[in-house]
């Protein structure tokens, strides 16, 4: 009885505890994030004030209004960038994912001399900092008229994401046992049908989870935006966060509204196939 | 699919190949070339002045350069580290989490929306010494009196970046560990009660083993993806004050194109390269370790 | 269909002549430009439209980011050999760094033109006897805002005078800033003063404080000049602000937006900024100290001369340029005398004298806008630009982190001077100046 209740005292701490532990770690995850959305609603006078206002006693949605606004009067043209950004985030994605298919099936399928080196080549590709790369890519585009394209974009974030989407796709490939789609050969399929009627429908949320993962990337990135894009006809929606700064001076609360317009997108997608993500890095990555 | 002489695998990964050879390995020869000239940008003509190793030779005997070489070791082991540690507590409470776990696991990949560029400006603010939010808080409550130097400080600049660097970055381990314990079989869980293995016994001999694969994934993917802090550190320091957060990459960056010493950087770029390329093999071997382990073919 | 041509091109001839006395015709022109971005920038470019109407020619802006990004491009460009564009910003401070990049307007702008811009920034966009750029109505120079009601208090004023032996007023030298910048100062939550403290920011604001404490950053061959007794005196009086408190801890990770703000959120007494925060500062929306701001002239070093480093923008036009002429009028139109005042009005400071006047003119009526005018035109007149070379953005990369150190209290500034003055010798050797 005694132990019974010591038991149950024991249980019930410990679930206390789990909640204000993650109630803690939600907390750090959040708050920095949603200071910047706060931010957004409120008057420069009020974000840097000192002391602190806590309570904020005017929120009002005057950054979003500038932004939207007139060129010259705190303009800035997010729904072009925001435009770019979409054009350039999906469409690297989805080439990303064709070939990252198609990458990932020749290492989970066939058998040739030198596969860990190409497959540990490929990787590295991804771990060259961007400063070696962004000059002579910046010429190379210059030379043959890439430099602030959606092509050129579209070509350079594929680029980027590609490795990473071999390699979990390649995974998922793998889980799929070989005599599967071998028996559909067999009833007088192609190898190719056998790809898209047995094997393609398994691999599904693999490929839905290095899709997020590509796009989030893509979405996000800075340094090679900055040096391949510069105009109203490719700058994506980070490079457009610098259209707040001067040389002296930076718009914060302008600058956190088109933070906000970034992050809900992602949000929102993130939220819809976060269950395929699960699942797709639950099999992609590791069993194979 | 007539694919002619190839063979249907390389065939397959050709279009992979051309890319990165086209995207990255060009360039990459390019800027290796240039890594031997005096190349300075602003004056084109240097970038046919052979000079030999002389950009190497300089950077070997630069004591900035490795001191900026072993401060980026450090900050990717404590920050790559303390990630995981962080991930997997998160990734283990939120998977005993019953109700809400659709929304807990948005949240918990709610930094990952954020673009490094504008987390740099946001812990630039947050931990600003005079009207920033970290100090606004601790002397609100009473717990200093002081204002604290956060990005100024010789330990704490370090320790504001990689503050910065975790909170944008734990997500990744978390949603990777994560998968790891949805995947996980119960069976052996069971067992290991059956056999009175104390929670934190069959957590230490059974779980984890388990998760090992997921995390050394984690690790190989950051470890690709650490030049992404460059922004973060760019924004919120960029390497100062007195060289006391200068990393590889602000170094480089700096040297390449505020001094357009082009030459110069590419060399620094080169040794550190193979940094890059040290931690992702190391992993990728852990990996496969790990998976074999596990009686997994790779 | 001829009659409409003749129409169109009759009254485009007519708005020519209503905009400039000058307007050519470079119809099927079309100039690519990279101009510098930002809001307040934006107004200048809707003119661009009355240009494009005057002449016949088109504009495509093909780049617009701010400077520092800007100047990275430049720089890619000059690598890739890409600079067939024809007009770009440019910046006092950049400018020597692209000596190949521009072409030298003198050829393409008449004498009289460039007369009627203000004598010394003309000399400074002259280098190497090319006249580099046009400057247009964004001319900086830094003066002092300060908070006034910390001069109307008696108690203050007694305790000061007590303490210092002699009035408190606000300063006209270096040394009484620091005097009441420590006097003033209650760190966490009032600071006497604040400095940029990275970048080519600090050395610039060590720059000017050198030549008025009656040194020089560079002998005339470019070597350093600055490990002298002048340059001893200008890093300590950092150093003493830093260690006695009076500046805010995080001022050595500061750069002008950190200061903008730390000003306007009314915690720093007095404070050293450009002229563009004016209308900021005093936006009751933007900031607390509006309605309690006022504005002197830039203090004086031991020497008994201002600081006064300065810089300006304005437009270049590229040597691969096709149509120097077309480029060229465009230039001269974004800085003539319609331009400077339409800039102007919005509170930065003209580079043209005639409209110095009419801003100066405008200005009457309005107390506040008089005394922003009258304490930077005071300082303008001895201002100074960044030492000709196109190794100063280079040499400031060296000199920084030494001028940080001793803030901090790294090293001393005798040594913090000499290997800051051994590492700039050494580059200048490296790159052959001397």
């Amino acid at each position: 009885m005694a132990s019974n209740q010591s038991h149950r005292m024991r249980r019930r701490g410990l679930k206390i505890a789990h909640f204000i532990g993650l109630f803690l770690a939600m907390s750090v995850i959040c708050i920095p994030g949603l200071w910047i959305v706060l931010n957004s609603f409120r008057p420069t006078v009020e974000i840097m004030a000192k002391p602190p206002v806590w309570i904020p006693n005017d929120l009002n949605l005057d950054h979003y209004r500038a932004m939207f606004g007139a060129v010259g009067e705190g303009g800035v043209p997010v729904l072009t960038y925001f435009r770019n950004s979409l054009i350039i985030s999906v469409t690297s994605t989805v080439i990303a994912i064709l070939i990252g298919m198609a990458g990932g099936y020749a290492f989970a399928r066939y058998r040739f001399k030198g596969k860990a080196a190409i497959f540990i080549a490929l990787m590295v590709t991804r771990a060259v900092p961007g400063v070696a790369l962004s000059l002579p890519l910046f010429i190379i585009y210059a030379r043959v008229g890439l430099i602030d394209t959606h092509i050129g974009m579209i070509v350079t974030y594929v680029a980027m994401n590609v490795p990473f989407t071999i390699w979990l796709i390649d995974g998922f490939f793998r889980q799929v046992p070989r005599e599967l789609a071998e028996a559909a050969e067999i009833d007088g399929c192609t190898r190719w049908q056998a790809f898209w009627r047995v094997e393609f429908p398994v691999a599904r949320s693999g490929i839905a989870s290095a899709g997020i993962f590509a796009f989030l990337t893509s979405w996000n990135e800075y340094a090679l935006a900055s040096q391949l894009t510069r105009s109203v006809t490719s700058k994506t929606m980070p490079v457009g966060l610098l259209d707040f700064t001067s040389e002296f001076t930076l718009n914060w609360g302008g600058m956190c509204a088109l933070a906000v317009l970034m992050i809900i997108p992602a949000l929102v997608l993130t939220f819809l196939v976060q269950k395929h993500l699960i699942a797709g890095l639950t099999f992609g990555g590791v069993k194979g | 699919m007539k694919l002619g002489k190839f063979p249907p695998w390389l065939a397959l990964l050709m279009p992979a190949i051309v890319l990165l050879a086209a995207v990255v390995l060009v360039p990459l020869v390019l800027s290796f070339y240039s890594s031997f000239t005096s190349y300075k940008l602003t004056k084109p003509d240097t970038l046919y002045n052979w000079i030999g190793t002389f950009n190497y030779q300089k950077a070997a005997g630069d004591i900035y350069f490795w001191t900026a070489f072993g401060r980026t070791v450090l900050l990717l082991t404590v920050a790559l580290n303390l990630e995981m540690v962080l991930g997997l507590g998160l990734a283990l409470m939120v998977s005993k989490v019953t109700r809400g776990q659709r929304l807990l696991r948005t949240m918990m990949m709610f930094p990952m929306m954020f673009s490094p560029i504008l987390v740099g400006f946001q812990f630039k603010f947050i931990f600003n010494d005079n009207v920033g939010l970290v100090n606004n808080t601790l002397q609100s409550l009473g717990l200093t009196t002081t204002a604290i130097p956060w990005l100024v400080d010789a330990h704490l600049a370090m320790f504001s970046i990689i503050s910065a660097e975790i909170w944008t970055s734990t997500s990744v381990f978390a949603i990777l560990i994560l998968a790891g314990l949805y995947a996980m079989p119960q069976d052996p869980l069971e067992a290991a009660k059956v056999d009175g293995c104390t929670p934190l016994q069959s957590f230490r001999f059974v779980t984890l083993p388990f998760l090992m694969p997921f995390i050394y994934i984690a690790m190989a993917i950051r470890s690709l993806d650490v030049a992404r802090a460059y922004d973060i550190v760019q924004i919120m320091t960029n390497g100062g004050p007195a060289r006391r957060t200068e990393l590889l990459w602000t170094l480089i960056g700096r040297t390449g194109y505020v001094d357009a010493k082009m030459g110069y950087a590419n060399a620094m770029g080169y040794i550190s390269i193979l940094l890059a390329i040290f931690f992702t093999v190391y992993f990728f071997r852990k990996l496969t370790a790990a998976r074999a382990e596990l009686g997994m073919a790779l | 269909m001829t009659h409409i041509i003749r129409g169109v091109s009759i009254a485009a001839i007519l708005a020519g002549l209503a905009v400039t006395a000058q307007a050519q015709d470079f119809a099927g022109v079309t100039l690519e430009a990279k101009l510098i971005g930002g809001q307040q920038y934006e107004a200048l470019y809707a003119r661009i439209a009355e240009w494009e109407a005057a002449t016949g020619a088109k504009v495509n802006v093909i780049s617009k980011k701010n400077h520092f990004e800007l100047d990275k491009e430049f720089k890619s460009d000059i690598a890739a050999g890409t600079t067939s564009w024809c007009v770009g910003s440019n910046h006092s401070s950049f400018a020597s760094q692209y000596p190949s990049l521009y072409t030298d307007l003198t050829p393409l702008i008449p004498a009289e033109e460039v007369a009627a811009y203000v004598g010394a920034n003309i000399a400074a966009a002259t280098l190497d006897g090319k006249l580099v750029m046009l400057p247009r109505a964004q001319f900086d120079v830094s003066a002092l805002y300060y908070q006034k009601s910390l001069y109307e208090d008696a108690d203050k004023a007694a305790a000061f005078k007590a303490e210092y032996g002699y009035d408190l007023a606000v300063p006209t030298t270096w040394d009484q800033v620091r005097d009441q910048a420590v006097f003033f100062a209650d760190p966490p939550n009032f600071y006497g003063t604040q400095y940029a403290g990275k970048d080519e920011a600090i050395v610039g604001r060590f720059y000017e404080l050198v030549v008025a404490n009656g040194g020089a950053l560079f002998n005339d061959d470019f070597s350093p000049a600055f490990n002298s007794d002048a340059g001893k005196q200008s890093l300590q009086w950092f150093v003493d602000l830093y260690a006695a408190g009076a500046v805010p801890a995080g001022t050595t990770n500061y750069l002008w937006d950190d200061l903008g703000n730390g000003f306007a959120s009314g915690t720093v007494a007095l404070n050293l900024d450009w002229p563009g925060w004016a209308g900021f500062f005093n936006d009751p929306a933007a900031s607390k100290v509006a309605g309690n701001l006022g504005v002197a002239p830039a203090p004086m070093g031991s020497a008994g001369v201002r600081t006064g480093w300065s810089g300006f923008h304005g437009f270049s036009v590229t040597e691969d340029c096709a149509n120097k002429d077309a480029a060229a009028s465009l230039v001269l139109f974004l800085t003539n005398e319609d331009s400077q005042i339409l800039e102007s009005a919005a509170g930065p400071l003209p580079t043209r004298t005639a409209v110095w006047d009419h801003v100066v003119a405008e200005a009457a009526s309005d107390p506040f806008r008089s005394e922003v005018l009258a304490a930077f035109q005071e300082t303008a007149k001895t201002a100074f630009a960044v030492p000709p070379t196109p190794l100063w953005i280079e040499a400031t990369n060296l000199i920084y982190p030494e001028l940080q150190a001793a803030i901090l209290g790294d090293k001393s500034v005798d040594e913090a001077l000499q290997t800051a003055s051994d590492a700039v010798d050494e580059l200048m050797r490296e790159e052959g100046v001397y």
